[in-house]
């Protein structure tokens, strides 16, 4: 075979190829087939027996049917939402200022960790929040259960369906609008039988993804779901650190990866695949859009700015609490949080410094290289290396933080306690941004410069070096960001790994709103959003400068 | 003197070269079905023809980025079948262009250069001679995305030659350029191909860019050579249907020969005797055959010997007019130059045709 013997020339792809599977057998297939030895086995022999009684056990049933209850309806009003600042930004004609605004109010909950919406809830609906205290003079209001986990995980997760759906909506040619207007379509007629259907991909994969995050959520219901309200992550979490039942836990967390892996084949395999209408390829001169009524317009401009005026009300409201003595009863302004969080916190901060600096660089290095391999290199398993570089990411992350507890936990390979744990944890999570980000860059960039470069004599080595790396640099900073960011914000598989040698801030955070530590809570949240914006602008710096040097864009750095 | 051309002139010889694909639907299809050709020194040879006809993997494979399946390709005498493209010393222009879009025009250029490690000095004065070569002396500095399509091809051009490459090789260069830029650019490229005596081999689908920088041309369709020769016989005596459609306008009249002579015969068309010119081996009296009539070899009056028929429409095109003619159950095509505006018909005019003896061309059979 032809492509056999070209990859016996090439002995870097093999050594390259071989590694990238030692890696992932390694961080990705080994814990997980751990945790399913932990779920189904018993001394050596199967047995779904004890797995059985872990989910007949009613409790479970009512998490497992809370979480997917909860699931749906955040797909729903988190899509809705979605839809609303995305076609009000792309049908309004609205001016840049307005569309910087509502970008970042959609930043904001995309970067923060997430559950930053959460204590703000409470800080506005809790026992002595400012709204059900403060304002309507409620004593004793609780802000736990289903209303307010589905609230705070809407305003967190919306703008993932802002993001899937804005391409989607200005992909729609005007021109195609306009020539149903001049069949004499009413507007309305027009939005409802053609803007709508080209969108209905968008909707489908916006729901899907926002599904998907929402089941895989840990640390929103953890604050805010209380005990009236169990989900799946949860439960699984109070398994295992509460009861010890490292069994009980990741039986819990397989009924979590049923549905994750059922909504993540039916988005990659559905509407992944070209569902997609690829509409006119050549978009007609721009032309004024007159789908929207100006009353139409004003009213979805007010749902926008109502909308972005309650995420801007809750991260005022964060940074408040951070400043006063104590929110709710103090109001007297102070440092002492932030004096708190850099005394007693800052092993936490650097350590969380520490394990987001050594993952980024290795994170983005193993995104352009996966990217590279599995688009533009032709070896025996690239499709199945694709798929198996994805898994950690598709997953929810309790379950693969308690498959990396139970696998690494126990000879031959112990890191429990180390931060190469929760290096490795980051890296083969949140890396496949890096791919998918290096696969969309690689298909703008025609093969035939590649091969221009080949037919100049450069070996594909030479080719890699010169031609390639320098395109897919883009796409090595986006990686690279995504993993910084994650490595600041995330929690759901982490908190399984952390030690008294190794915290994270995030854990922190936790911990003090169970202690009811409120402000240096809050202050902890403030520094990580600050970090988090800092790095984005130094990242967003260097793709604009890179940009302007000719290489190719690539879209949002947090696409996915 | 030029310094590009410095290289003899080298020839390249297909043997029977193959290539399939797994097709979709249709299973294993041949892309490229033993093709075997030979391009001479210095020559500009054309593969010509439909989208999907092959002429585009066949070129590939001379490249090197795709292997045969079967069939060796020999540059210079040399096989280089089983070697890699950057292994061949050949040119390629591609479509896209594919100019390394964060590489400067001077590095572009100067990329090939480099991958063999010449010096510095020698690599400035190559690059500065085939950028005054190609009219781009003074675009070092720029970066290809502030340049234009046509200032993009030369660059690609520019590119392709400063190698000093054994061959040339164009896959559709000008498809992207709009049509009065084409036609500059063709010129070009044969003038630069002429000078530095380079063989090249040119893929397109436009039969006029062809005919004008072909020193031959083959025709493609459906994976093997139907035809190859200079325009001039491709366009007189086709050796197919398909090579009369594919090469300029043509109509096609069905016939039976009734009687041959050497170097003439006698076809019965519609009920009219005509008497064409034909060489080579004469078919047989009783015969099908049909024959080939370019639109402007065909004489048109009010009155007179010939095929009688209507016209149905008329086109002004001021050198000349096109009329589509009735002529029994066939449209014809017939075009006259510089007619007066007196003789100009009118649609619904009862006409005959007069067919030529010669300027008409006589295939066998009539599929």
């Amino acid at each position: 075979m032809t492509a056999a013997r070209r990859l016996g020339r090439d002995p870097a792809l093999w050594i390259t190829v071989l590694a990238l599977w030692a890696l992932l057998a390694l961080f990705v297939l080994y814990p997980l087939a751990r945790l399913s030895w932990i779920a189904f086995f018993d001394a050596g022999h199967l047995s779904l027996g004890p797995a059985w009684n872990v989910l007949a056990d009613p409790n479970h049933r009512r998490a497992f049917a809370n979480s997917l209850l909860l699931a749906a309806l955040v797909g729903v009003g988190g899509t809705g939402l979605g839809f609303l600042f995305a076609y009000t930004a792309v049908r309004t004609g609205l001016g840049r200022g307005w569309l910087a605004a509502l970008d970042a109010a959609t930043l904001l909950p995309l970067v923060s960790p997430p559950f930053t919406t959460a204590i703000a809830m409470i800080f506005s609906f809790g026992p002595r929040g400012l709204i059900t205290y403060h304002l309507l003079g409620i004593k004793g209001a609780s802000a736990y259960g289903l209303s307010t986990t589905l609230f705070a995980e809407i305003l967190t997760y919306f703008p993932i369906a802002y993001l899937t759906l804005r391409p989607i909506l200005s992909g729609i040619d005007p021109n195609v609008e306009d020539m149903a207007f001049s069949l004499g379509s009413s507007r309305w007629r027009v939005f409802r039988t053609v803007t709508l259907p080209l969108a209905v991909p968008g909707f489908a994969n916006a729901f899907l993804l926002l599904f998907a995050a929402s089941l895989a959520d840990f640390a929103t219901p953890l604050i805010l779901a209380g005990n009236s309200f169990p989900v799946l992550p949860t439960q699984a979490y109070l398994q295992i650190t509460g009861l010890l039942d490292f069994k009980g836990g990741a039986v819990l967390s397989f009924a979590l990866l049923v549905p994750a892996v059922a909504v993540y084949l039916l988005q990659r395999y559905w509407v992944g695949r070209g569902a997609y209408v690829t509409i006119t390829g050549k978009v007609g001169p721009a032309t004024a859009i007159k789908s929207v009524a100006p009353w139409a317009r004003a009213a979805l401009l007010a749902g926008c700015v109502a909308l972005a005026a309650v995420v801007a009300y809750f991260y005022a409201l964060l940074f408040y609490a951070s400043i006063v003595m104590a929110f709710g009863a103090n109001h007297a302004l102070t440092w002492r949080h932030y004096h708190v969080i850099f005394t007693e916190g800052l092993k936490a901060i650097r350590d969380t410094l520490v394990v987001a600096g050594v993952g980024m660089p290795l994170g983005g290095l193993f995104g352009v290289l996966v990217g590279y391999l599995v688009t533009r290199r032709r070896f025996a398993g690239r499709r199945a290396m694709e798929l198996v570089s994805m898994i950690n990411y598709a997953l929810p992350g309790t379950i693969v933080g308690i498959a990396y507890l139970v696998a690494f936990n126990d000879p031959p390979i112990v890191l429990t306690g180390t931060a190469l744990i929760i290096v490795a944890c980051y890296v083969f999570r949140y890396s496949p941004t890096g791919i998918r980000a290096t696969v969309a860059l690689l298909q703008q960039i025609d093969p035939s410069i590649e091969e221009a470069s080949q037919g100049l004599g450069a070996r594909t080595g030479t080719t890699f070096r010169r031609v390639t790396l320098p395109l897919i640099v883009p796409a090595f900073f986006a990686g690279l960001g995504v993993v910084f960011i994650r490595s600041m914000t995330a929690i759901s598989a982490t908190i399984f790994l952390v030690s008294i040698s190794w915290t994270l801030i995030t854990v922190r955070i936790l911990e003090n709103m169970t202690e009811l530590a409120l402000g240096p809570a809050a202050a902890f949240s403030v520094l990580v959003v600050g970090i988090v914006f800092v790095v984005m602008a130094g990242i967003g710096w260097t793709l604009r400068r890179l940009q302007a040097a000719g290489s190719l864009q690539v879209t949002s750095i947090l696409g996915g | 003197m030029n310094p590009v051309a410095a290289r003899s002139p080298v020839a390249i010889r297909l043997d029977s070269v193959s290539k399939r694909f797994d097709h979709r639907v249709k299973g294993e299809v041949y892309a490229v079905r033993e093709v075997s050709l030979e391009v001479r020194p210095a020559e500009l040879l054309t593969l010509l023809g439909p989208s999907g006809c092959g002429k585009t993997t066949t070129l590939r494979m001379i490249a090197g980025f795709q292997e045969p399946d079967a069939g060796r390709i020999l540059i210079g005498g040399e096989d280089v079948t089983r070697l890699m493209a950057s292994e061949r010393n050949i040119g390629f222009v591609f479509q896209s262009y594919a100019l390394f879009p964060h590489l400067s025009v001077f590095e572009n250029v100067a990329y090939g250069l480099r991958v063999q490690r010449q010096g510095e000095a020698a690599i400035a004065a190559a690059v500065g001679e085939v950028l005054a070569l190609v009219g781009l002396a003074g675009y070092e500095r720029q970066m290809p995305h502030q340049l234009s399509g046509g200032e993009q091809q030369r660059v690609a051009l520019a590119r392709a030659i400063v190698i000093k490459p054994r061959v040339l090789l164009f896959d559709e260069p000008l498809s992207n350029l709009d049509a009065r830029l084409r036609v500059l650019m063709r010129g070009e490229i044969q003038r630069l191909q002429k000078a530095l005596g380079i063989t090249a081999v040119y893929v397109t689908h436009d039969q006029e860019e062809a005919m004008a920088i072909s020193d031959r041309i083959a025709v493609m369709n459906q994976g093997v050579i139907v035809q190859a020769g200079s325009a001039e016989t491709l366009y007189r005596r086709p050796a197919s249907e398909f090579v009369a459609q594919f090469i300029g306008r043509t109509n096609l009249l069905r016939g039976r020969v009734v009687a041959a002579r050497p170097g003439e015969l006698d076809v019965e068309v519609q009920g009219h005797r005509l008497r064409v010119a034909a060489d080579g081996a004469p078919p047989a009296v009783g015969a099908a055959v049909t024959l080939v009539v370019r639109p402007e070899s065909l004489g048109i009056s009010r009155a007179g010997a010939g095929l009688p028929g209507t016209i149905l429409s008329r086109t002004f095109l001021g050198e000349k007019a096109e009329y589509q003619v009735q002529v029994g159950p066939d449209t014809l095509q017939v075009t006259v130059y510089g007619a007066g505006e007196s003789s100009m018909l009118a649609a619904g005019e009862a006409v005959t045709l007069q067919v030529p003896a010669s300027g008409v061309w006589a295939l066998a059979g009539s599929a």
